[in-house]
């Protein structure tokens, strides 16, 4: 091109939408998780997906601090399926690995990581939920746990000496699919159990029930779980759920569910703070004098603005910001759901209630 | 279904904070990273300065043929080069260091501990004292520093003048060794963001040049940098050190207890692009105390999730990298020198903040002029 040409201002063309979704997959050893990315990886699904395999979540390999914005890039090897798939593992653990191996192996429709199984998801997901400032090529789409439905219950009974919540219940309350695998081993009456007790801790995620690991790709893409695009809607889940009726002076000391809704204008600057005391400062006690530990945190508020305000959390990091418009002002009530240890309904309640500026629906 | 208000792209256009949904044609075909526009308009508003992009791309295109090149092959995105590097200093063994120093891969294990802890430290009256003090010295060191910078110094030469004013003040000089980096200070020139290594090449007449000093005195590190001029530089080079210098002074002013650490960005970034100026993303401030770099996480760009309140006793470095284009920033093969991904300049300055009961103390402060920064003296 001579210089002159270059004085000639082109057309500009439509960007490329090109963040591709990640997805973090987590599960115990045996539980299902290999044979679900094998099954991924061979079925004909016209998708390019990547599956990422490496050591994330490991005690010492988890992020690296910004400040210091080394570059990954050591790949340690890698297979080319003949659907387009890719595996691989990845050794360093940074999104920047990530995004380096989409500059050199071209970009994915998506990318799978899989996780060890102690992994406690919660950090991972830190890493990859990222500003949206960064403008990286990476997005959290969600968390996917494979659970085996006939050793599952044994997990979560396990105590931790130092009386911390399990992983096996980290990855359950964290997760926004749930898979129950190898069904086939358990008998309607287990299989029942397990789902009430896992139902008990994380009352919105998906359920699958699976035999092999078998499931709809569908069911497991484009989940959307971080930018309150989903498929979805939380009112949906809501409306699916139903407004949860638990018992108002039950404290649940084991990692629970709970969800408070109320009408009423919400002032975004006191609800805030409210979250930033429970989620930052960590000292929102039970009655029983425990602090109240939140995994996960979801939520839709109607405040001065004519659009919803979706809340999203894991452990500490939160975020929030307002989508569409609400469209009758009967829809109009503020919803937050808590997972998490220690939750007591009548404390959470006295909190949420007073950032409301109009007397909330009793 | 729904739509969301916060846009994946950004308009390229400095200032323009405008959803991005439109790219440059030129650029895709030059594989030049970003380049995404609002408008047709925007982009034929910022044109006259986006075609240097191009133009840079296709000269690069022809490979440089330096005499030193330790990357061949490497497409350098300015005109700076590297130089060599050479050996490590030592510390006398009488002065205290930290964990790292006899690390063989530089690894601060005692931070890696506290990884993944958001948890921000409360520094106790003794620490804060501690604290104080290291910071003090970094500045006695920063200063000297500044006395060294001239046209034909080496980068080299600042470094060992900064390494030997630390053992004169009992310091040791914490970036050496720090994940193996090579020496006791960072000195940027022009398009270096940040953490560039000290090296043979003599300063010019025009470059903009930042170092960056930390002292480990007593169990504390003291961290600080100040952006100065090398001689007669170009207009745009001191407004752009100006405003940066801007930017961390209207961050400090909001530094109190009770102010979350994400809200420090909007602050940074508003007078940023009120100049016409880029705020980097890659790099952010950090807490810092008996630990070089901890929580909290402090970007200096809006819209950012960092966790945590201001509370006094915090500790925490604000060090804006501001560019005079793109905001983005690529690596050098020494894992180390981040430059502009357009060549372009940035500059940068940092103090060591610690909230107090009312409000905040510089802890870095210049004890001379005012504690105006040194590029101030001769404007």
């Amino acid at each position: 091109m001579s210089d002159s040409e270059d004085d000639d201002i082109p057309d500009l063309v439509p960007a490329e939408n090109n963040r591709v979704p990640i997805t973090i997959i987590t599960g115990f050893l045996g539980s299902g998780k290999t044979t679900l990315l094998n099954y991924v990886l061979t079925e004909q699904h016209g998708k390019k997906i990547a599956v990422i395999m490496n050591e994330f979540g490991e005690g010492d390999s988890i992020e690296k601090s910004m400040s210091i914005g080394q570059e990954g890039e050591l790949f340690e090897e890698w297979l080319e399926l003949r659907n387009g798939c890719l595996c691989c593992s990845v050794k360093d653990n940074g999104v920047k690995a990530i995004e380096n191996l989409m500059t050199k192996k071209g970009k994915f429709d998506y990318v799978l990581l899989e996780t060890t199984g102690l992994a406690d998801p919660g950090p991972i997901a830190s890493i990859f939920w990222l500003d949206e400032e960064l403008c990286s090529d990476l997005f959290l789409d969600g968390i996917i746990t494979v659970v085996d439905a006939k050793y599952c219950e044994q997990y979560l009974n396990q105590k931790k000496m130092d009386n911390t919540i399990n992983e096996a219940t980290r990855q359950i309350a964290m997760s926004d699919v749930i898979i129950i695998n190898k069904i086939d081993l358990v008998t309607e009456e287990e299989l029942n159990q397990l789902k009430s007790r896992i139902r008990n801790i994380n009352s919105y995620a998906t359920f699958l029930e699976t035999a092999q690991s078998k499931t709809d790709l569908n069911n497991i893409l484009d989940l959307n779980a971080y930018d309150g695009k989903g498929k979805n809607s939380l009112e949906d889940l809501f409306r699916m759920r139903g407004y949860s009726t638990d018992i108002l002076h039950k404290i649940d000391e084991d990692v629970g569910t709970l969800t408070i809704e109320c009408k009423g204008c919400m002032n975004k600057q006191l609800f805030d703070k409210a979250i930033q005391n429970i989620l930052w400062d960590k000292n929102t006690k039970n009655s029983n004098g425990h602090v109240m530990e939140i995994l996960r945190l979801k939520g839709l508020l109607s405040t001065s603005e004519d659009r919803r305000l979706v809340i999203q959390g894991v452990q500490e990091l939160y975020d929030s910001f307002y989508t569409t418009s609400w469209e009758k002002p009967e829809d109009r009530i503020n919803r937050i759901v808590f997972i998490g240890k220690n939750l007591e309904r009548l404390i959470l309640e006295d909190i949420i209630f007073k950032c409301v500026t109009d007397s909330p629906a009793s | 279904m729904a739509e969301t208000t916060i846009a994946a792209r950004v308009c390229e256009t400095p200032g323009c904070d405008k959803a991005a949904k439109l790219q440059c044609p030129t650029c895709i075909k030059l594989m030049i990273q970003g380049s995404f526009f609002c408008s047709q308009e925007c982009f034929k508003g910022f044109w006259t300065e986006h075609k240097k992009v191009h133009k840079k791309a296709k000269q690069d295109a022809d490979i440089n043929n330096d005499s030193y090149n330790p990357w061949p092959g490497f497409k350098y995105t300015g005109q700076l080069r590297g130089y060599p590097v050479s050996s490590k200093r030592s510390v006398p063994d009488h002065i205290a260091r930290p964990d790292y120093a006899e690390h063989h891969e530089g690894v601060p294990l005692t931070e890696r501990q506290m990884r993944g802890s958001t948890n921000i430290k409360i520094l106790s009256e003794e620490e804060q004292e501690g604290l104080r003090v290291a910071c003090k010295l970094g500045r006695e060191v920063l200063d000297i520093a500044a006395d060294t910078i001239d046209i034909g110094v080496t980068t080299e030469e600042i470094d060992r003048i900064v390494h030997e004013a630390c053992i004169d003040r009992e310091c040791y000089p914490s970036p050496l060794n720090y994940y193996c980096f090579p020496k006791s200070c960072c000195t940027s020139v022009n398009e270096v963001i940040c953490h560039g290594i000290p090296d043979a090449r003599p300063l010019e007449n025009g470059d903009i040049v930042n170092v960056d000093i930390t002292t480990f005195h007593g169990g504390f590190h003291g961290d600080l940098n100040e952006t100065f001029f090398v001689g007669e530089v170009s207009d745009n080079a001191k407004k752009l050190v100006k405003t940066t210098h801007e930017c961390l002074s209207q961050a400090i002013a909001e530094v109190k207890p009770g102010v979350r650490y994400r809200d420090i960005g909007n602050v940074i970034q508003k007078h940023a692009q009120a100049n016409g100026f880029s705020v980097v993303r890659s790099y952010c401030g950090h807490g810092i105390h008996q630990l070089f770099h901890t929580a909290p996480s402090v970007p200096h760009y809006s819209k950012n999730k960092a966790i945590g309140v201001m509370k006094p006793g915090h500790s925490f470095t604000i060090e804006p990298m501001i560019s005079e284009g793109t905001w983005r920033d690529e690596m050098w093969p020494d894992n180390w020198t981040a430059v502009t991904q357009d060549g372009r300049l940035s500059a940068q300055f940092e103090h060591t903040l610690l909230v107090t009961d009312t409000g905040v103390d510089v802890l870095t402060q210049r004890r001379e002029n005012n504690g105006q920064p040194h590029f101030m003296d001769n404007m």
